[in-house]
């Protein structure tokens, strides 16, 4: 089955199209794109590439312009200025029916009067492939997607994450040089969500399928990207592999949207030995690893909670640089984590998160513990 | 007694006391024999049903099944590309183009005929267009068959449209989308989705559309002259001119039965739409 689900190469269909496939040349380009809705209503400029094989992720909050720009690569959106080039050709006038980029959209919109496998077959037809052919490339995908068995149903016979798994297969059938995923778990619970976030990853690895993913889950994105865009009003914040993301962030934005974080306004107010010092409003000091900066600079300091070490005992002063007295005014329990928050020097309110079932775990109300922060573990934001 | 018996039951009522009595009255005067003094006599006959098979009420029969049968088939044509317009377009056209659709309907029978006079008639609009454009083809549809079908059309086209609407407005775009997407063009999308989606309403909106057409009597009497009469027209004349109830009772039978005959057509097209669903599962 593997020459028709293209295992290797199989993203390049017969040789209508030229295709690029040489390592690095990217299989899509977008340069600028422009979608206007009205006069102050508008996303991009946006511009980005996407690498042959990786699966690239559009992340950001509902209305940030990700699912428009997926809408214009699909085509089912006009762009009012850009270029989209799928394997180095222009394919921005191109009707949307011709372009051959697989769309799996929210709702898995299947086709409620046709069988799993007519639903399957739907886009071959379309495209006047001969009967046998048919046959066969429609049975390898549903076995690919472990759906050979659901053959014979109606979609509406089928559970939620069966006819996701239908719409894919559906895509996946045509071998287009592209797939973009519209949010294609949203609709599913958080179980089987997860289940699907591996078996859609694994498959994506295997056929080596660039692809496209929408979604607003930051976990989601992080767990499947190769490299994730961040995107808030119509702009790409930020773009990086998931590790770059979550550990250095470019912006505020990006920050708080990536985890969960402490972010404290501060200002610099010295240098020494290769730390900045920092002070707070509440005037809380912090030292940070970075290089020298002028003083009176004002900055974002993010602190993520994992970070943040909770130590039973007194005597702040002798301790090793930014140790602060603590007092734990709340404190969630969330099974595997434990989350606090801890008044540090009695000035700002920190989210601290620990493993659940250590030893000497401080409570709620508990005085005379120590807050320490590592220097390295306080990254400075400038935007 | 459940609450949904309670529901249903008066109009339940009202149909056994004004339509199930009186057509079973009207069954049994089919088979009561014609008399000139008392208009019937309780003697059983069938010679009310014999007459039918002469050949002036046969034709007259299949007339009003081919009228019926067009329209019909013209409010499919005219009407689905209207029905997926109106599903699609913006809630202003929509109330718009609705009440110019619907326009007929609120209009009596009688003055919509009488404006397709003014316009079909000899001196009318229609041969007064073709004469400025010096067409040398002098029409002479009013008092014809045609007159009647393409009246009924303008009167029964909303009959169609309405039930066609409804089934196409719960056809999601996401589908058309998909399809789209798969490589479909737009006649692909139709014939392989639009339209067997939207079977249901499809079928309800012939069956609107014939049965009307049939039982129709104004529109005929005023645009089809003699060689438009349909079976309303004969059963309105046989009570009303010739007193022949028993006779005009066995023509109403006729035009019952062949409504039954389309109910009937049009539950077992309905059924089969469900049924390849089911078979095929």
């Amino acid at each position: 089955m593997s020459h028709q689900l293209g295992g290797e190469g199989g993203q390049c269909r017969q040789s209508e199209r030229p295709c690029i496939d040489k390592h690095g040349e990217p299989r899509l380009e977008i340069a600028d794109l422009i979608r206007r809705y009205t006069a102050d209503v508008a996303v991009g400029p946006i511009s980005f590439s996407v690498r042959e094989g990786e699966f690239f992720s559009l992340l950001g909050p509902s209305g940030c312009g990700k699912t428009t720009t997926l809408r214009c690569i699909a085509g089912f959106e006009n762009v009012d200025s850009g270029a989209i080039l799928l394997s180095g050709q222009r394919i921005d006038s191109v009707p949307p029916h011709k372009r051959g980029i697989g769309l799996v959209f929210q709702t898995p919109a299947l086709f409620p009067h046709l069988t799993v496998q007519e639903n399957v077959a739907f886009g071959l037809e379309a495209h006047k492939v001969p009967k046998d052919e048919i046959v066969q490339r429609v049975g390898a995908v549903l076995e690919l997607s472990g759906l050979s068995n659901f053959g014979q149903r109606m979609p509406h016979q089928l559970s939620g994450g069966q006819q996701q798994r239908v719409a894919l297969a559906r895509s996946l059938v045509l071998e287009p040089p592209l797939l973009l995923l519209d949010e294609p778990l949203s609709s599913l619970d958080l179980k089987l969500r997860i289940q699907m976030r591996e078996e859609l990853r694994n498959l994506q690895r295997r056929l080596r399928k660039t692809t496209v993913f929408v979604t607003h889950d930051q976990t989601e994105a992080l767990a499947m990207s190769d490299r994730v865009a961040v995107l808030s009003q119509g702009h790409i914040e930020q773009i990086g592999t998931p590790e770059e993301i979550y550990s250095t962030p470019i912006s505020r934005f990006v920050a708080e949207f990536i985890g969960s974080s402490n972010l404290l306004d501060v200002e610099v107010v010295g240098f020494s030995n290769g730390h900045l010092d920092l002070a707070t409003a509440a005037g809380l000091r912090l030292k940070t690893r970075s290089p020298r900066m002028p003083i009176a600079t004002k900055a974002t300091a993010l602190i993520r909670p994992e970070r943040i070490r909770l130590v039973l005992g007194t005597g702040a002063a002798a301790s090793p640089a930014n140790t602060f007295a603590g007092e734990v005014r709340d404190m969630t329990y969330l099974g595997e984590d434990v989350h606090y928050r801890v008044l540090a020097s009695q000035s700002e309110m920190f989210l601290v998160s620990t493993n659940s079932g250590k030893p000497n775990s401080p409570v709620v109300g508990q005085e005379g513990i120590l807050v320490h922060i590592d220097p390295n573990d306080v990254f400075l934001l400038t935007k | 007694m459940p609450a949904s018996l309670w529901l249903i039951g008066p109009y339940f009522l009202a149909l056994v006391v004004f339509l199930a009595l009186p057509l079973s009255n009207v069954l049994q005067l089919s088979f009561y024999t014609y008399s000139p003094i008392t208009i019937w006599t309780t003697d059983l006959t069938l010679q009310n049903y014999h007459k039918i098979f002469t050949p002036y009420f046969a034709k007259i029969t299949l007339r009003t099944v081919r009228i019926g049968a067009l329209a019909t088939f013209f409010c499919v044509l005219l009407g689905y590309p209207l029905a997926y317009y109106f599903s699609r377009c913006s809630k202003r056209s929509l109330s718009v183009g609705m009440f110019i659709l619907v326009m007929p309907l609120m209009v009596s029978a009688v003055v919509g005929a009488f404006g397709w006079i003014v316009i079909l008639g000899r001196n009318g609009l229609l041969n007064g267009l073709l004469k400025t454009l010096n067409i040398d083809a002098d029409s002479s549809i009013l008092y014809t068959e045609t007159a009647v079908v393409v009246a009924l059309v303008h009167f029964l086209l909303p009959l169609m449209v309405l039930p066609l609407m409804a089934s196409m407005e719960k056809i999601s775009m996401r589908l058309e989308e998909a399809a789209t997407n798969l490589g479909a063009s737009p006649l692909f999308i139709i014939r392989r989705i639009i339209i067997p989606l939207s079977r249901a309403g499809l079928v309800s909106g012939c069956l609107l559309c014939f049965t009307v057409a049939i039982s129709v009597v104004v529109t005929s009497a005023l645009l089809g002259g003699r060689s438009g009469r349909m079976l309303g027209n004969e059963i309105y004349d046989q009570v009303i001119t010739a007193y022949d109830w028993p006779f005009a009772s066995s023509l109403a039978i006729v035009l019952v039965t062949l409504i039954v005959i389309a109910l009937s057509a049009a539950l077992v097209a309905a059924r089969r739409g469900n049924r390849t669903k089911g078979m095929r599962s």
